[in-house]
């Protein structure tokens, strides 16, 4: 049944696109839930998020999915009525049915039959929660759902034939969020919202002009937000025997029923009212849902009015295309330059020379206008992260506050995409290594939870991320053991290193942090994979420690990776680019200049040793016969100089960064290629790996 | 319609280049472009058959040399000399043949499975070989015979390198 859904792959992209936004915002909330005890306003948004959920699996024909959504509406409304406590019972039932919802998503994308038997799990739902009717669809769920003290419909006598309209309920689901961020900003103005049905008689004609005249009357009264049929629908006489209206009136109910009924072949009309609970009264605490709804929503809605969702192949695409024009760019500018009807010479050659400084500057701003279009808020990848860290601090028996900041900091989305693992990485190291025990800490004298944080912050063209905890920090000795014990360093050289040393250790494959610190068996990645992902990012990786206090880490990345400004060197006829962010300098090299320490060649630049590594060696390339006229490319990255000797220096340019493929696969040395203006291909220089690979442990010891 | 489902399904069309004096066919569905030599960026550390990288109109592909990856001689580039582009395995690459001649369609009838003899080359590379009126062409798997998974090629050379040293 699952698999054979009925349903267009593009219905299905959209449903499992919003599925997943609304897990993920469940799962945030959740762990807010669990924090927070009973907050009206947070259990309101995960109701709405499980109600979300239900209603899209049910228009999928997913029953399963919408069976249990339908029962952890249950929990949430005893919740909500307080019937319930958020308890960690609770709470762990309500993650318990989100890893499910989450498992049921993945058949689904993944086109499986969803095989989870819900019994058990539906059988421990709270009371009879589990016991309620198959939902039977938005309208039982809603009336059951909405308790009537949030926003009890004003008007409507009981007898009624339409039954009670539940006005907050019809708000949320009738309206977009920015309606609804408007609704919410009438409330705070002292403005009643309402909603309005019509009805005309059987046999009037000219419903049309008729329901005109019901705009035009609510107009007056009030602001109307949206009406069925919409007032295009009405210019264009697509009336039937009904209208709804959504509006904002300071009018009370009697006055609007007197001015419609007031409108020839209006047979009947029905007005419901939500309106804020003035301060003082009995619940004045708790606030309508429409004004809940719609006052979360409101900042969130003003920057969605305007912006559509795009296929990310096609911001890849123009990236893409963008590139090129950038390359293109660069050779006619060297045209130009080459051309002997420079400026001046003629008419044409004039008008040549300014088109092209005009097509130069559109590209420059189509290309920063595209990489903005690229830009995603870090939130994206930062709210997968409280479940994670919940899960991991409660499984080590451990009390964290889990702070983030700076999620609203934009980056690419490929750098997102990225720096998920190493994140998720260093947070667990944090979870598990560096925040103690509750009675550890106590003895400690410090407070019994610990705090780990999270933070994203811009810093010129960089975005600076940061993971800390006020754990114990690392313990620099037991580093120096374990890498002593691992045959990585004898005791005497361990004995020379410095602190900053000896906490790169841990960047060394093979000694993770855990085994260095905790004898706690590391699991998945080591720090040395971590430092690796950033490095290929262009990014740089620091770790700064204070034994009892804590420990930090902060990751430096660009905000693209896609264009970087690089330097282009020549070694022999061949032409290599080394981005510029890990240049810090250029030197001509003179064989005077070179010493020899260690059998390793070096130089001394302002009186600190600069060891030296010849590029045509590392890639296996002829030596040139003058080896007189170098030049020393100094870089710096993660805190470690290194200067490489090239053959000549070309100039700086912006490059586009090509992968070298699947087909050559990963090539140490290099981070991919570039499209010249000339249309040659050159190599791309990976610093990060170069300067990895001559951080041996030898040189540790021979610098300090 | 069923006569020209027919037709269909007993013909296929073939990119046909020569190489060491055979001629060659590759399916004409894996086949993007066919490009004049151009300059070759080569790529220190690089797997040993791949010649190097080239721009292939603002995109880069890697480009192998077949003579080297099916063992021949090497040959200097002449004005012959084409790279073929392919779609293996997901990725766009360049392949060095002496020359292109032309496409061909080949009757399914006429081809034959491969047989471990000709031209030295593993018979995984092959679909098969086509007789025609006056020739033979050679069908390359090109998937296998480029697959980065080159055990089968691993192994030969070292097969042949150990049966040369036992001579």
């Amino acid at each position: 049944m699952a698999s054979n859904l009925d349903i267009t792959p593009e219905d299905l992209k959209v449903f499992l696109e919003e599925a997943e936004e609304q897990l993920q915002r469940l799962e945030g909330d959740v762990v807010k839930l669990e924090k927070a005890g009973h907050d009206a306003e947070l259990l309101q948004e995960i109701f709405r998020a499980a109600h979300t959920l239900k209603g899209s699996s049910a228009t999928l024909g997913h029953q399963p999915m919408a069976r249990l959504t339908h029962s952890m509406e249950n929990v949430l409304d005893k919740l909500r009525k307080k019937k319930l406590s958020p308890s960690a019972d609770v709470v762990n039932l309500l993650f318990e049915c989100l890893d499910v919802l989450r498992g049921m998503k993945d058949d689904i994308a993944e086109g499986r039959e969803t095989t989870v038997d819900l019994e058990p799990l539906l059988a421990r739902m709270p009371a009879d929660a589990a016991a309620g009717p198959a939902p039977a669809g938005v309208k039982a769920a809603a009336a059951e759902a909405v308790p009537g003290k949030t926003a009890r419909p004003s008007a409507g006598s009981p007898g009624d034939e339409r039954g009670t309209i539940d006005v907050a309920r019809e708000f949320v689901t009738q309206l977009s969020d920015t309606e609804r961020s408007r609704i919410a900003a009438g409330l705070a103005e002292g403005a009643q919202a309402g909603i309005c049905r019509v009805f005309f008689d059987q046999d009037c004609l000219m419903t049309s002009v008729r329901a005109y005249q019901v705009l035009l009357a609510l107009g007056e009264a009030g602001e109307v937000l949206k009406s069925v049929p919409s007032a295009e629908d009405v210019e264009a006489e697509r009336v039937g025997h009904e209208m709804t209206a959504y509006l904002l009136t300071m009018e009370d109910k009697a006055q609007l029923e007197a001015t419609i009924k007031a409108i020839g072949d209006v047979a009947r009309v029905e007005v419901s009212m939500a309106q804020a609970a003035p301060a003082g009264e009995a619940q004045g605490a708790q606030p309508t849902v429409a004004q809940a709804e719609g006052a979360r929503e409101g900042s969130q809605a003003k920057k969605n009015a305007t912006t559509v969702r795009v296929d990310v192949n096609l911001l890849d695409n123009l990236m893409n295309l963008v590139g090129e024009l950038v390359i293109d760019r660069t050779h006619l500018a060297q045209i130009l330059g080459r051309s002997e009807h420079g400026a001046g010479t003629s008419e044409a050659a004039d008008e040549l020379v300014r088109t092209s400084a005009h097509i130069g500057r559109v590209t420059t701003q189509l290309q920063e206008e595209i990489m903005k279009a690229r830009m995603l808020p870090i939130e994206n990848l930062f709210k997968k992260f409280p479940r994670m860290v919940r899960d991991l601090s409660l499984k080590a028996g451990k009390e964290i506050d889990f702070v983030i900041e700076g999620q609203e900091t934009e980056l690419d989305r490929s750098v997102i995409e990225e720096i998920g693992d190493p994140l998720m990485h260093l947070l667990r190291n944090s979870v598990d290594h560096g925040v103690e025990s509750p009675a550890d800490r106590k003895a400690a004298g410090k407070p019994k939870t610990g705090t780990v944080r999270l933070a994203a912050e811009h810093s010129e063209s960089h975005i600076i991320i940061t993971v800390s905890d006020d754990g114990r920090g690392i313990d620099t000795e037991k580093v120096k053991a374990s890498a002593v014990r691992k045959g990585f360093l004898t005791e005497a050289q361990a004995r020379r290193l410095s602190d900053k040393q000896a906490l790169d250790l841990i960047f060394l494959s093979g000694l993770s942090t855990a085994q260095a610190v905790t004898e706690v068996s590391g699991r998945g990645v080591g720090m040395d994979v971590v430092r690796k992902n950033i490095e290929r990012l262009n990014g740089s990786i620091e770790l700064h420690t204070v034994p009892g206090h804590g420990t930090e880490t902060r990751i430096k990345l660009p905000l693209t990776l896609a264009i970087v400004r690089a330097l282009l060197v020549s070694l022999g006829q061949s032409v290599f680019a080394i981005p510029l962010t890990s240049v810090s300098e250029t030197l001509r090299l003179t064989p005077q200049m070179v010493k020899t320490i260690k059998r390793k060649e070096a130089i001394v630049v302002r009186e600190s040793v600069l060891p030296l590594v010849r590029l045509n060696r590392v890639f296996g390339m002829p030596a040139e016969a003058n080896e007189t006229g170098q030049y020393v490319v100094v870089v710096n990255t993660n805190g470690q100089r290194l200067g490489l000797v090239v053959d000549g220096l070309v100039g700086e340019q912006e490059v586009v960064i090509k992968s070298l493929g699947g087909f050559i696969g990963n090539i140490p040395g290099l981070s991919g290629a570039t499209i010249l203006g000339e249309g040659d291909v050159a190599l791309i220089v990976d610093v990060g790996s170069l300067v990895k690979s001559e951080t041996n442990l030898a040189r540790i010891g021979l610098v300090s | 319609m069923q006569s020209e489902q027919h037709q269909v399904a007993t013909e296929d069309k073939f990119v046909v280049f020569q190489l060491g004096g055979e001629a060659y066919g590759v399916d004409i569905n894996k086949v993007q472009d066919i490009n004049p030599m151009t300059k070759i960026t080569r790529v220190p550390r690089a797997p040993e058959f791949v010649e190097g990288i080239i721009n292939l109109r603002g995109r880069v592909i890697p480009v192998i040399d077949l003579r080297k990856r099916f063992g021949l001689p090497p040959q200097e580039y002449t004005r012959s000399t084409v790279i073929v582009v392919a779609e293996v395995e997901g990725n766009t690459i360049g392949v060095i043949v002496d020359a292109v001649s032309e496409v061909l369609p080949i009757p399914r009838s006429v081809v034959e499975p491969p047989s471990p003899f000709i031209a030295g080359i593993d018979s995984d590379y092959l679909r098969g070989v086509a007789k025609l009126d006056d020739r033979l062409v050679i069908l390359l798997d090109l998937e296998r015979a480029l697959s980065r998974q080159e055990k089968s090629a691993l192994k030969d050379k070292r097969f042949l390198q150990a049966a040369e040293k036992a001579v």
